[in-house]
C-alpha cells in the first residue's frame, strides 16, 4: 500500500528502480516527466503496467507534454483533487524523481 | 488529515515545486490540516524575494505566499540550505553584513528539526523533488 | 516536539554523493532526527550506496567529506545502514568495502522496509 510518484523520464535510474520495486497493491502517480513513463508501447510503460498496481497520470502535465493520445489505456488521467484523495488512501509515499 | 510536505525542488526548475503548490491549495480547500511545508535542498530558494519571473510565466512562490496569507500555512526554509543561495531573514542578513533581508512574506527560516517535528506529528508526508 | 507520537520514517538514499546537496540534505536530515530522538532507519538504494564508500577525499572538491560526515551518525545512536544487496553487487563491490554497520537489503527486505514504517522520504 505504497504510493509512489514518478516525476523523471522514462530511462533515469529513478524510473528504473521505481519500476522495479512497485508492488500490486500499490499506486503510482505520474507528474512532470514522468507522464512519458506511460507512453504505449514503451518499456517504461509496460514495466508499469506489468507490476498490477495502479497508474495516475497528472492532467497539466499530460496535456503541456501533448501526448493525451498516446498514453497506455491502463492510465487514468486524474486533476489535483485527486492526487489529494489518493494520498488518502495510501499511508505513506516513495519519491521518485 | 494532518499533512505536511517537504519540497526539494527550486521553483523555477522542473514539476515538484509547482505541483507541490498545487497539491497543498487542493488539499486545504478539501479541509484537509496543512500542518507544514518544509523547503530543504533547492526548495529553500522558494523564500527569494530577488528572483524576478517573467511576467508570462507563474511566479510559483506568489502561490504559495497566498497559501500562507489565506490558509495560515507555516512555510519553512531550511537555513544552511536558505543560506546558500541568498535567502536572509533580518537576522541573517544582519550576521553576514547583507544590506538587507532577501526573504519573501511568508516565508520563515528554521531549522531542521522543524521537519523532523513534521514526520512526528503528520498523518501523511509527501516529498516533492525534481 | 511531541514525546507521545513517535512515527518511525524510513529515510532512503539515492544520490552518489558529490552530484548535487541532495546527499548532503539527506544526510543532514538523518542527524535531525537522531538528535530529536525520533526512529528512523537509513537505507542506501542504488547508486546511494556510493556515498558509504570509506576512502573518500573531497579536499580537491572545496566539499564536506561526505564519508566523515557518516561516521557521525552513532554518535546519534544511528548504528546501522541498509544497503541494496543488488545494487551493491551490480557496481562491484562487496559488504567488506562499506563501513562498520552496513548491512545487505535483498529485495524482498527492502519491500518489507517500504511497507513498516510511517514516513518514507527519499533523498
Amino acid at each position: 500500500m505504497l504510493l509512489h510518484t514518478l516525476n523523471s523520464t522514462p530511462q533515469s535510474s529513478a524510473t528504473r528502480d521505481c519500476c522495479s520495486l512497485i508492488g500490486n497493491q500499490d499506486a503510482v502517480i505520474l507528474f512532470g516527466d514522468g507522464v512519458y513513463c506511460a507512453l504505449v508501447g514503451s518499456n517504461s510503460s509496460d514495466a508499469l503496467t506489468a507490476s498490477g498496481a495502479v497508474i495516475y497520470a497528472l492532467a497539466a502535465d499530460v496535456d503541456a507534454a501533448g501526448i493525451a493520445t498516446r498514453l497506455s489505456d491502463q492510465v487514468s488521467i486524474i486533476d489535483y483533487a485527486e492526487f489529494v484523495a489518493i494520498s488518502e488512501k495510501y499511508p505513506r509515499q516513495m519519491a521518485w524523481y | 488529515m494532518k499533512y505536511s510536505l517537504l519540497v526539494l525542488s527550486a521553483p523555477d526548475t522542473g514539476s515538484g515545486n509547482l505541483t507541490a503548490v498545487r497539491f497543498a491549495e487542493s488539499l486545504v480547500a478539501q479541509g484537509h490540516k496543512l500542518y507544514r511545508v518544509f523547503f530543504l535542498d533547492r526548495g529553500a530558494a522558494t523564500g527569494l524575494s530577488s528572483a524576478v519571473v517573467p511576467q508570462d510565466e507563474q511566479n510559483v512562490s506568489d502561490l504559495w505566499a497566498s497559501l500562507a496569507e489565506q490558509h495560515g500555512a507555516e512555510l519553512i526554509l531550511c537555513i544552511a540550505s536558505a543560506l546558500r543561495q541568498g535567502v536572509l531573514d533580518d537576522s541573517e542578513a544582519a550576521r553576514y553584513e547583507h544590506p538587507s533581508s532577501t526573504l519573501l512574506p511568508g516565508f520563515e527560516i528554521g531549522g531542521l528539526g522543524l521537519l523532523v517535528e513534521a514526520l512526528a506529528e503528520s498523518d501523511r508526508l509527501l516529498t516533492f523533488g525534481g | 516536539m511531541s514525546e507521545t507520537i513517535k512515527n518511525t520514517t524510513l529515510l532512503i538514499f539515492r544520490q552518489p554523493p558529490y552530484t548535487s546537496s541532495l546527499s548532503r540534505s539527506g544526510l543532514d536530515t538523518a542527524l535531525a532526527a537522531g538528535a530529536f530522538e525520533q526512529p528512523v532507519s537509513l537505507l542506501f538504494l542504488s547508486e546511494g550506496l556510493l556515498q558509504l564508500l570509506p576512502q573518500q577525499d573531497s579536499s580537491g572538491l572545496g566539499k564536506r567529506n561526505h564519508g566523515k560526515v557518516l561516521t557521525s551518525l552513532p554518535l546519534y545512536d544511528l548504528e546501522t545502514l541498509w544497503v541494496d544487496a543488488e545494487s551493491l553487487d551490480e557496481l562491484g563491490f562487496g559488504l567488506s568495502d562499506l563501513p562498520e554497520g552496513a548491512r545487505l537489503a535483498d529485495r524482498k527486505l527492502i519491500e518489507e522496509m517500504l511497507a513498516s514504517h510511517d514516513h518514507v522520504v527519499a533523498f
